[in-house]
């Protein structure tokens, strides 16, 4: 193959990968020519062949950077807002699936709508420290850490939470600032509360659990281990999901079961504890329609 | 994760369309789209971003009839191949049913596909499945343009790269074209619809 032809055939391939969006392969064709016309002796318009392709190189290389500079998360539609939260809530329950919605819409980054749906969530009283941590992490996501400072200041203000919850939800704010580069003074909760706080329930202060394991010791499946993220929890009652493809597991686990080794990872710490299985369903409606979701009630001594 | 109304006899089920950066999975369901208008429920969603790249997923309903006395509804989505956009991906992957491997077959790619196929086990790996396990068909797309001379992957390649292990039925394509495009969704569904048959005995 002649100079000319391999830069012919190069040129088509390099055009054809930007055509498509291939833009750094693109851009490493075009390279390749250039190392070809450099080292060439006998190419005729030298000079008018690199400059062609050198703009070339130009051109792609200002479409890399448009693509770098395009918002990874734009805001979008209303109506695909709505979308996103029909497709991607999986629950049975409308507390549940509400919270699921907004959680998708931040997944997605439509931190802003998400904001509006936790607000709204929280007022209704839903898992008020589940809405408040996904609050936060909008707030951090949307840098805007002075919204977050507000939003904490009038929760201490008001008989939302517990004394425990704000210290918690305190720590949670400051990790989650710091986190995305923020250092910011967080105003220390008073001594006493300004306000007479809720009788404290118990379970008020148990720790949040990200994700469990459980060593399963009858059944089907005696002897194994198996991991699940928490996609809810209510106090000491975390909620997992178990994909219908392992409906054994499911079948084994019937409310009464007792876990007697749970591995508890959260945040801070990773604790072994026991428990029982409170609740159990298979989901109707959503995208995981046919999994099960179990409700685990860790024991809280 | 499909279901079946019993009751109704209705059953849904969820496609996904995977792949690296670039390789056509949005050309699949726009093909799709065009081709079987019919059965379309509705528009295609396309939320995507500058030059036509997926940024969360694309989504077409699709009704395909009644199949031994049930009706059948598949929900297809493309995922977004880029590597950044890893966490869209596990999320458009919660509940699928069956998944389209979309291969590009320019040689220039066979890198991006094996990370593409590897980040693929992993997610489906973290969400609870096993890429052995689940209905999946590959697709070895723009084959087209090995009549442009354009320098493409051989097949033996392909299939050793990507199939090697997995040994799932595989298609030769051009989305763009349309070719094997149709061939490569019945094939998924007919993999999809036979497990679930398994799993939730809905047929008759």
């Amino acid at each position: 193959m002649t100079e000319k032809e391999a830069i012919r055939r190069l040129l088509k391939e390099a055009d054809l990968y930007r055509n498509q969006g291939l833009l750094s392969d693109s851009k490493a064709k075009y390279m390749e020519i250039l190392s070809i016309i450099g080292k060439s002796k006998t190419l005729a318009n030298h000079k008018q062949l690199i400059e062609g392709v050198k703009s070339k190189i130009r051109a792609v290389n200002r479409s890399l950077n448009e693509l770098k500079d395009t918002l990874e998360k734009p805001e979008l539609s209303e109506d695909l807002q709505h979308l996103i939260k029909k497709l991607f809530c999986f629950s049975q329950t409308k507390e549940a699936s509400a919270i699921e919605g907004a959680v998708a819409l931040a997944k997605f980054g439509q931190y802003e709508q998400a904001l509006k749906e936790f607000h709204k969530l929280l007022e209704q009283g839903v898992l008020p420290l589940v809405i408040a941590k996904n609050m936060i992490k909008c707030y951090a996501a949307l840098r805007i850490p002075e919204a977050a400072l507000v939003q904490f200041s009038k929760w201490k203000t008001r008989d939302f939470f517990s004394r425990e919850d704000l210290k918690y939800i305190r720590a949670f704010l400051k990790t989650s600032l710091e986190k995305e580069g923020f250092k910011v003074e967080i105003p220390e909760l008073e001594a006493t509360p300004s306000l007479p706080s809720k009788p404290k329930k118990k379970e008020e202060v148990f720790l949040e659990i990200s994700a469990v394991s459980l060593h399963l010791r009858s059944g089907p499946l005696a002897g194994q281990t198996r991991d699940f993220d928490v996609h809810f929890q209510s106090a000491n009652t975390v909620t997992i999901l178990i994909p219908a493809a392992q409906k054994n597991l499911a079948d084994s686990l019937v409310p009464g079961t007792r876990l007697t080794d749970i591995q508890c990872y959260s945040p801070i710490t990773v604790f072994r504890s026991t428990g029982t299985i409170s609740g159990a369903a298979q989901i109707k409606q959503g995208p995981r329609r046919g999994d099960y979701t179990m409700d685990i009630t860790i024991d809280a001594d | 994760m499909a279901i079946f109304n019993a009751k109704d006899r209705i059953i849904e089920c969820k496609l996904v369309y995977c792949g690296p950066g670039r390789g056509g999975k949005t050309t699949n369901l726009e093909y799709i789209f065009k081709a079987f208008h019919k059965q379309t429920d509705s528009d295609m969603v396309s939320i995507s971003t500058m030059g036509d790249r997926t940024l969360f997923f694309d989504f077409l309903p699709m009704g395909l009839g009644k199949i031994r006395g049930c009706d059948v509804k598949i929900q297809l989505y493309t995922v977004p191949g880029q590597s950044r956009y890893r966490s869209t991906r596990k999320m458009v992957l919660k509940g699928v049913d069956g998944v389209v491997f979309v291969a590009d077959s320019l040689e220039v790619r066979r890198k991006a596909n094996l990370l593409s196929l590897k980040d693929l086990a992993e997610n489906l790996k973290e969400e609870g499945y096993n890429i052995f396990n689940i209905p999946l068909v590959m697709q070895y797309n723009k084959r087209d343009l090995e009549a442009q001379g354009i320098p493409l992957l051989p097949l033996d390649t392909l299939e050793k790269d990507l199939n090697s292990k997995l040994k799932v039925p595989y298609h030769m394509a051009s989305a763009i074209t349309g070719e094997g495009v149709g061939r490569t969704l019945k094939e998924a569904l007919l993999l999809t619809l036979r497990h679930l048959q398994k799993e939730l005995h809905w047929t008759k």
